[in-house]
């Protein structure tokens, strides 16, 4: 009794469930002490303060109060250290290509972090081993969390895809069951119908059963076809084929179109023209940006502009990609 | 003969000196761009953008160039047919609902160094390059378009106009008034738009040319006699307030997301002197375009109007 009514009493302002039933505990992850809300805001609302319980000397800060999930403390500790290490250590096996040991050895790693974080082994040298990897590793995490959210949202789409599925399924399934009712009902009707005009009632009830097989419905050859694509899970292929990697071309900055070739070579100090070295020396030339070596360029570029360029050859390649 | 090979369907836009309609062209199908110039108004000939435009654009080819399919007159109004792009990179700037990753970022800036290299081979200046002009194709390329400012590098005493570009993407020497600058300031421009691209606002909006030039320094520090030696020549330098160069960590933070190598191309763009700036060539073959992640694929890059 006396654990239960602690349970549902704020330590700091004796506050209980029972008179106050709107009360909501926070804790916050320094030093996981239960507050409750109104004690958070009356104590942190001016800035970091000391934590209220006697003896514990942490200082918090009231953006970093949460609701408590975990019954047991020591869980809810270990679930947080969890997931801020696995949102820096985000790797999954598809990274390690395949190479099992490296997967595990760096799953072990992890959880060795996990472990002193959460039993405050070398907590300051675990933090700057998890910031240094977090630092260079940023690219690649980035491009993690990316890829996790993608397949959660892969994952989701296919449920939705086999619900529907699913649904159609069972739809056309009732259909067909109906109509076997109505074909049977039809049967029985035409064998008696026709019983009461021919003779021979073993060859009347044959080939009235033999019409009925040949109505063979609409819905269970829709069905067929829809048993016929959930085998092959259409949408598995298309996530795969997603998330391979893509066989590009090699990255190119220029898309190969660059003119390393050239048929010159600028010297820097062979061309003797008065009037632009002149201009090299104005001031308000050089504030520009204006530089001798451009225009020298420029003009060697137009002057070999063209050579080797066969009119004949370029117009059939243009006639060839259709263009006039 | 040549007036029925294009239909006009839809009126899209209307500029100071052009219509632009949206059309296909008979032969082939295809969805075009026909922008229609009003020549009577205009008593002394054709608006230059217009020449501009066909001058340029008839001498380019290239995937991230707007396509000039062809030129006709109609009704003594000059006729150009453009490629038919929807969209543009200020809209997907402006969505708050679509979101870039970093590759999405690398993939654009790519594909607009590839189309300001292709130009400044050619000797061809943009002189406007904004977000609001990097058109998007339906499969995701990404295109320079309005080549109304474009000029071409004349004889090198040629004075060149300083107001050229949208203010907020205008090089410094520009706005200290300069009239011999070089592809330079093309470079500042993607600069700018690489930093909007990240922030999602613009990043030096200036509210007047005085206004541009406090904020451009404001944000990349004065510069000094040091690092750019004939700064001096400019009648407006000695007027300008003096603000110390930020730091690089004041850069890493006012860009959270952006990697080292992609703080060291933006500032390399970025770099006051014209002389240091760095060049189409240096900006495409720097580490950031190596690194990871790599770039999206075009078809793959974020559309307007939902995935």
């Amino acid at each position: 009794m006396d654990d239960d009514e602690k349970k549902d009493m704020c330590p700091i302002c004796k506050t209980d469930r029972y008179l106050s039933p709107d009360m909501k505990f926070l804790v916050n992850p320094e030093c996981y002490h239960k507050i409750c809300e109104s004690c958070v805001d009356r104590i942190f609302s001016l800035g970091p303060a000391q934590c209220p319980y006697e003896g514990c000397d942490k200082i918090l800060r009231k953006n970093k109060f949460k609701t408590q999930v975990f019954d047991d403390v020591g869980v809810e500790k270990e679930v947080d250290i969890r997931k801020r290490v696995s949102n820096v250590f985000n790797k999954t096996m598809d990274d390690f290509d395949g190479d099992l040991a490296a997967y595990n050895k760096y799953l072990e790693e992890v959880e060795d972090i996990i472990y002193n974080l959460n039993n405050g082994v070398d907590v300051a040298k675990t933090e700057e081993k998890l910031r240094t990897y977090e630092d260079l590793n940023k690219q690649l995490i980035m491009s993690n969390m990316k890829r996790n959210r993608q397949d959660l949202e892969n994952f989701e789409q296919q449920q939705k895809f086999e619900k529907e599925m699913r649904l159609k399924k069972r739809q056309l399934e009732r259909q067909i069951e109906e109509e076997e009712v109505a074909n049977r009902e039809w049967a029985r009707r035409e064998i008696v119908n026709q019983l009461s005009k021919a003779e021979d009632a073993e060859d009347v009830v044959a080939s009235v059963k033999k019409t009925v097989k040949l109505k063979k419905s609409s819905a269970r050859r829709k069905l067929e076809d829809l048993n016929k694509v959930l085998k092959n899970n259409p949408f598995m292929m298309v996530s795969n084929g997603m998330l391979k990697k893509k066989e590009s071309v090699p990255f190119t900055p220029f898309n190969g179109d660059r003119d390393l070739q050239k048929r010159y070579v600028l010297s820097e100090t062979a061309y003797h023209d008065p009037f632009i070295n002149d201009l090299q020396n104005k001031r308000e030339f050089i504030a520009s940006g204006f530089r001798a070596d451009f225009v020298y360029d420029r003009m060697l570029t137009e002057a070999f502009m063209g050579l080797g360029c066969m009119v004949i050859d370029e117009l059939q390649t243009a006639q060839l990609n259709g263009i006039h | 003969m040549l007036r029925n090979e294009y239909t006009k369907e839809k009126r899209v836009g209307e500029g100071t000196y052009a219509v632009v309609y949206l059309g296909t062209k008979q032969s082939n199908n295809r969805k075009i761009a026909i922008k229609e110039i009003k020549t009577s108004g205009f008593k002394d000939g054709l608006d230059m953008s217009a020449i501009r435009e066909v001058k340029y654009l008839q001498e380019m080819n290239h995937v991230n160039v707007i396509e000039l399919v062809d030129v006709f007159m109609a009704q003594n109004n000059l006729n150009l047919v453009l490629e038919f792009l929807p969209a543009d990179l200020e809209m997907i700037i402006k969505d708050q609902s679509i979101l870039f990753t970093p590759a999405d970022i690398k993939s654009w800036l790519l594909m607009t160094l590839r189309g300001v290299h292709h130009c400044h081979r050619n000797f061809i200046l943009h002189r406007d390059l904004k977000p609001n002009n990097l058109l998007l194709g339906p499969d995701g390329q990404l295109k320079l378009a309005d080549f109304g400012l474009a000029r071409n590098l004349g004889s090198p005493q040629d004075l060149l106009t300083s107001n050229v570009v949208t203010r907020w993407y205008r090089a410094p020497e520009l706005l200290f008034g300069a009239r011999h600058y070089t592809g330079a300031i093309d470079m500042w421009s993607v600069g700018v738009i690489f930093a909007e691209l990240m922030l999602r606002i613009p990043y030096l909006p200036g509210k007047d040319d005085v206004d541009q030039i406090d904020v451009t320094f404001r944000a990349l520090g004065t510069p000094t006699d040091k690092d750019w030696p004939e700064i001096s020549t400019f009648s407006a330098y000695n007027k300008i307030q003096f603000y110390p160069p930020p730091s690089r960590d004041e850069l890493r933070k006012r860009f959270i997301a952006a990697t080292e190598n992609a703080l060291y191309l933006m500032s390399g763009m970025l770099s006051l002197n014209p002389h240091k700036r760095w060049d189409s060539i240096k900006a495409l073959t720097s580490q950031y375009f190596v690194e990871l992640p790599e770039p999206t694929t075009p078809e793959e890059l974020p559309k307007l109007g939902g995935k």
